[in-house]
């Protein structure tokens, strides 16, 4: 008889003994990888926003005057001495006016009795690609708000900086049912298997005494743990994907899922968070194995 | 039978002072020095808490001595730890007092066991176990549970259990304490017959009936001292 022979029989015995609580283990682990990766999901997802965003983001200049071109020069000379930009747009009164215009559309004719100039003249940055943390973004507003001539600088700052906190929320959350996914893992498999080991000590002493070796004992507990951590994480992925696709399919159409595309985790994800689950199980199994099988 | 633990020595087994002790101050065994040769059936006899037990216990490195040397086969046992000490129990069947049989499972798993350690066929450990049971009258219990069988059935299945995998020391601690005449005469044939076939054998028994007329050696221990160690008469 092959040693992994005997170790899958003598796995598959263990399971249909201790059925109940290897099931319960397995649905805990498996909730455990879905609260985790649930979050980690929407997580991903709105960084992935915060780029998509961070492309679009301008800087708006309003100017008290309109610069004449050499003055317009100067400005884009002191833009550039902050940093590099992506591109400096000039917008006149009139152009002000009429793009006001268009955006009320049929409504347009409330302007009729308006002056054509009673916008102010502005400039419209847009930064470059790698100007992304918010801090950066504030110290470039400061300091174009202290260019000569400005009234004031516009980028959104309020629905930025909610954005960023919520990202910042976020990761706090990916952290926290993180820590939850390993001491849920870690603890409900070496507790499971400790059960085990408690309920079959009279066999573990006799197939000590009849010349087992440690990993004769030792390698069927170790599956146990690494087959929790496959099964309850692929469950728990499963699961998230047939809830993705469920929102997707349920909340398609116009509406705040089509402000960004929402997306799943590549394959890689998945197959990493399969991994250290079946790590961490595995871990609890062997702790456990450390403190309770005296062999 | 399995291969012999020591090839180039007549010495399976040997103590020199050997005493064993249980805190606070109790004295199970007390300086006993004996050789035990290869293919030798040798009796250890004594009253209740004479040291019987105990001694079975460390020769199966069961437990270890408080003091003294115990060699099997020429390794000393209390330096083999993991794989070696393993391969080593392997080699030794017991037939324990309190049988340590696995309530839960049948005869013929209970008996599979000694041999699934070491990783023999199915086939093999299948033919084996029937072979046994039938020997020891126990062919229609192949797949009872062991908790259902009576006193003596469950011994003869630890006896079974001890042999089967063909060791070349068996240490048996009472084996006919609770068979009638006839059972008696059928496990110490099947015991016999082991020893025939080169296996030392180690009895422990107060049973007169098996080894008052026997020509092997028969060790009595009183009080956890060798009193005395004598050949027997017949032969």
């Amino acid at each position: 008889m092959s040693f992994w022979f005997t170790v899958i029989r003598q796995v598959g015995r263990n399971l249909r003994m201790t059925w109940g609580s290897q099931l319960m283990t397995l649905l805990t682990v498996s909730l455990s990888v879905l609260i985790f990766a649930f979050f980690y999901l929407i997580y991903t997802n709105m960084l992935n926003l915060g780029h998509k965003l961070g492309d679009d983001l301008s800087l708006i200049v309003y100017l008290e005057e309109e610069p004449g071109p050499e003055l317009q020069q100067q400005l884009i000379n002191k833009i550039n001495t902050f940093d590099e930009v992506e591109e400096v747009r000039f917008v006149s009164r009139a152009e002000a006016f009429q793009r006001f215009a268009d955006q009320l559309g049929k409504n347009q004719d409330v302007l009729n009795e308006m002056p054509r100039d009673f916008l102010p003249p502005s400039i419209e940055v847009l930064p470059m690609k790698n100007l992304r943390s918010l801090n950066q973004v504030k110290l470039f507003s400061a300091y174009l708000a202290r260019l000569p001539g400005t009234i004031k600088v516009q980028y959104g700052q309020d629905w930025v900086e909610r954005f960023y906190y919520f990202t910042k929320l976020l990761s706090i959350v990916v952290l926290l049912s993180g820590t939850l996914l390993i001491m849920t893992t870690i603890f409900m498999v070496a507790y499971t298997i400790r059960l085990t080991i408690l309920g079959r000590q009279a066999e573990l002493e006799l197939l000590k005494l009849v010349g087992a070796t440690n990993n004769y004992i030792r390698t069927p507990f170790l599956l146990e743990g690494l087959l929790q951590g496959l099964l309850g994480s692929s469950l728990g992925i499963a699961q998230l994907y047939i809830l993705y696709q469920w929102i997707k399919l349920r909340f398609s159409g116009p509406g705040f899922l089509n402000v960004f595309e929402l997306s799943f985790f590549p394959p890689s994800v998945s197959l990493t968070i399969i991994g250290v689950s079946i790590l961490l199980c595995t871990m609890g199994s062997y702790s456990t194995m450390q403190k309770f099988l005296r062999i | 039978m399995n291969k012999p633990l020591h090839d180039n020595t007549a010495t399976m087994i040997e103590m020199i002072k050997v005493s064993k002790g249980y805190p606070p101050d109790v004295v199970a065994l007390k300086d006993v020095s004996v050789s035990i040769d290869s293919g030798e059936m040798f009796f250890i006899i004594g009253m209740s808490g004479a040291g019987k037990t105990t001694l079975l216990k460390l020769l199966c490195s069961m437990e270890l001595p408080s003091t003294g040397l115990i060699e099997i086969g020429g390794q000393a046992i209390h330096t083999l730890k993991g794989f070696k000490l393993a391969r080593l129990r392997q080699k030794i069947g017991v037939a324990y007092q309190d049988f340590k049989l696995l309530t839960d499972r049948t005869a013929a798993e209970n008996i599979a066991i000694s041999m699934e350690v070491s990783y023999k066929k199915p086939q093999i450990i299948k033919n084996r176990v029937r072979n046994l049971l039938e020997q020891l009258d126990l062919a229609d219990k192949h797949d009872t549970i062991t908790g259902e069988l009576s006193r003596g059935e469950q011994q003869r299945i630890t006896l079974a259990r001890a042999i089967a995998n063909s060791p070349t020391m068996i240490l048996v601690d009472e084996p006919t304490g609770n068979l009638d005449a006839t059972t008696t005469e059928r496990v110490m044939r099947l015991l016999t017959n082991c020893n025939k076939a080169g296996a030392t054998i180690v009895i422990a028994t107060h049973d007169q009936s098996i080894y008052r007329h026997t020509s092997h050696r028969v060790m009595e221990l009183r009080k956890g001292q060798l009193h005395s160690v004598a050949r027997g008469t017949s032969r």
